[in-house]
């Protein structure tokens, strides 16, 4: 009370112009005066009721609205920031609070002069949720409340589980497996290539315990200095692929180096063919030895594989389909000698001096993934198109020779159209390099003689990517 | 990534007023927590909800399941699944991404349909369109005996049917459902090759009969 009230009370008495007005509207009404307490009581009664009832509605009003606004909450991620912004009218409303927010790990921060509204922070349980929007509207009036339903999905990565294989399970091979063939400097001080290679079951396997059905084979002549290279994938389909994997590689391998460790007029017919490759004589007698060696192993692979079928009951050689690729290479003095042979998908490819790409081959992939050939096909050594599975190489030098299954070739080139795209392979190796940093996935130091990148390789074929857990191998001459 | 595009089309006619679409809104609900759950279908199912009254919407639209909300689903008119399949052709022509040389396209969308009643509109035209598309596995449900499996057949071999459309019956279905979309993208990945029969779907339960 100030002053100037004070004073006025003094001069005129604290009620006496509402005493005047409350007897003229009694008169008017024909109220006796001693009814003057009950007349008050109704009126202000009235008065208040008509009070309220505004004030309710007022505040239905605004509660529609607000539900009006249709507010909807965007799903969350576990373990991923979440932020959604809604703008409340800040002329009907106040005070807004997020009952249920605490809980849920996030906040609401409302800004009362634009009626903004941000809800922040980081969940950390899955599920579906409703959290509870409470706001003053008008004075008097109970709080109001708009339930909101919000969902947060699970880490998808917390998902994927890794059962180990069962040992005891027929074929059983580890879930991984690494190599590293450290081939060290020669007489005369040069550095020579080393081999790295790696496979890991995918987590589709993992998920469900089942044995990784990739497999792969490298090796190196310390005599001869011949290098050999398997990788090969077996079917997902087929009940016992994983053994015919391991059989493919071993056997095109074994066959391989049998015939090229100590096989002079072969390495004759290579140094007469790279002094001369105009030369059709000389080319073709080198191509007889590659048919005889090369592609007579993928023959012996094909008919390994095929035996397996016959060791047990109830097995059809489409059990143990599989693909499979492999190369022998050689240093020579005019440069390397590569000899390839592939069926089946994933990629072969050479890394040139300078950089340039050179596909061992072409992918056998139909129009719709998963349509690919297998080594375990009849028709392939029927087709007279085999011959094209051979490939030959003479380069001066090359930075890398790289096999791998399709495990790693999809999520790295989507498809086959894209392995003849240079940047994508610049691309594959940047990573193979650097590795996956914002997934914690590390690099691979492929240095000479580096035994510690055959675990560097297997850390990094657990890269991520959505829609492709398939077992993953690849094979490195670097 | 390859996508596993998935249609669901609902009846949300006049007769599914009632306890009826509230098991359909349940079962929805129940069919992307569960999916939530799955790596491989939090990773490539996209759903989207196709509903049918007396015209064809879609209330959602192809949406990954992380960011997949529940559509508001209200019952009310005719039965115009004619226009809901001629719907859901025109949006997987627009949706569902194709085969390019450089890049690997979706998986063949599965459809789900979900009736209680006959069509109340030129169910041939519909038809017409749903065969000009390459469909994944396309399974009819008739739920309730409001529902003909004969009608169905028409648009698919697989027609399953629910005696009647109460809602643990309707939340059964919704279960299958969900378990198919978890197989099928746990079979595209695993060999590459899209479900096209009833027989390798997960076996339904004892609420949803295969329809022969």
């Amino acid at each position: 009370m100030d002053r100037q009230q004070r004073h006025t009370r003094r001069r005129r008495g604290p009620h006496e112009g509402l005493d005047r007005m409350l007897g003229e509207a009694m008169r008017q009404a024909g109220i006796p005066s001693d009814r003057r307490q009950a007349f008050l009581t109704e009126a202000f009664g009235r008065l208040w009721n008509e009070i309220k009832e505004e004030r309710m509605n007022q505040r239905i009003i605004t509660e529609n609205n607000i539900r009006n606004l249709g507010i909807r909450l965007p799903n969350g991620t576990v373990n991923k920031d979440y932020t959604a912004g809604f703008t409340l009218p800040n002329g009907e409303i106040s005070a807004p609070r997020l009952d249920g927010a605490d809980e849920l790990g996030l906040e609401l921060v409302y800004s009362p002069e634009d009626g903004k509204c941000q809800i922040t922070g980081r969940p950390h349980t899955p599920g579906d949720f409703t959290l509870t929007l409470r706001y003053r509207t008008v004075e008097g009036e109970p709080e109001s409340e708009l339930r909101l339903p919000i969902a947060f999905n699970p880490d998808p990565r917390s998902l994927w589980r890794n059962i180990p294989t069962d040992p005891k399970v027929i074929y059983f091979k580890p879930d991984s497996a690494t190599a590293y063939v450290k081939v060290e400097a020669g007489p005369d001080g040069t550095p020579r290539k080393d081999i790295v290679a790696a496979s890991q079951r995918g987590r589709s396997h993992a998920q469900e315990g089942r044995p990784r059905d990739d497999h792969f084979l490298v090796e190196h002549c310390d005599r001869s200095d011949w290098y050999v290279l398997a990788v090969a994938d077996g079917a997902g389909s087929a009940k016992f692929s994983r053994k015919g994997s391991e059989v493919a590689c071993d056997t095109a391998v074994e066959y391989c180096l049998k015939r090229i460790d100590d096989n002079p007029p072969f390495e004759q017919a290579i140094r007469d063919y790279a002094a001369d490759r105009a030369n059709t004589d000389r080319r073709h007698a080198l191509t007889q030895f590659v048919y005889d060696i090369v592609l007579r192993g993928a023959q012996a692979a094909h008919k390994a594989v095929s035996k397996l079928a016959d060791l047990e009951s109830d097995t059809r050689v489409k059990d143990f389909a599989t693909t499979l690729m492999f190369a022998i290479c050689k240093r020579f003095d005019f440069g390397w000698f590569v000899a390839s042979f592939w069926v089946g998908d994933g990629a072969m490819c050479l890394i040139s001096e300078n950089g340039d790409i050179k596909l061992l081959g072409t992918p056998d992939e139909g129009e719709f993934s998963g349509q690919t050939r297998f080594l375990t096909m009849p028709e392939i050594f029927r087709d007279r198109n085999v011959y094209n599975r051979l490939k030959i190489l003479i380069e001066p030098d090359f930075q890398k020779l790289l096999l791998m299954t399709d495990g790693v070739s999809d999520p790295m080139f989507e498809t086959d159209r894209n392995l003849n795209d240079p940047a994508k392979w610049r691309e594959l190796l940047d990573r193979l390099a650097h590795g996956f940093p914002a997934d914690g996935i590390g690099g691979v130091d492929l240095d000479d003689d580096n035994e510690k990148a055959a675990d560097q390789l297997l850390g990094w074929l657990d890269f991520w990517s959505p829609g492709n857990h398939d077992d993953r191998t690849i094979a490195i001459l670097y | 990534m390859r996508r596993l595009p998935v249609y669901l089309l609902l009846d949300c006619s006049g007769s599914m007023f009632g306890e009826p679409i509230e098991a359909v809104k349940n079962g929805v609900q129940v069919l992307v927590s569960t999916l939530r759950q799955d790596p491989y279908a939090l990773e490539t199912a996209y759903l989207s909800i196709i509903t049918f009254d007396s015209s064809a919407r879609q209330a959602s639209p192809l949406t990954e399941l992380a960011a997949f909300q529940q559509p508001t689903l209200q019952a009310s008119g005719c039965t115009a699944l004619g226009e809901a399949l001629t719907l859901v052709s025109q949006c997987a022509d627009n949706e569902v991404v194709k085969t390019t040389p450089e890049k690997k396209g979706d998986w063949k969308p599965l459809v789900f349909i979900m009736t209680d009643g006959e069509p109340t509109d030129d169910l041939n035209k519909g038809i017409a369109e749903f065969n000009k598309r390459k469909w994944g596995m396309v399974v009819a449900c008739a739920a309730g005996s409001g529902a003909n499996t004969d009608t169905l057949k028409k648009i698919t071999e697989c027609v399953v049917s629910l005696d009647t459309a109460d809602s643990a019956t309707i939340k059964a279905f919704f279960k299958w459902v969900s378990a198919s979309v978890s197989s099928g993208s746990m079979k595209v990945e695993e060999t590459g090759v899209e479900a096209n029969s009833l027989s390798e779907l997960p076996p339904p339960p004892p609420e949803v009969n295969i329809v022969i």
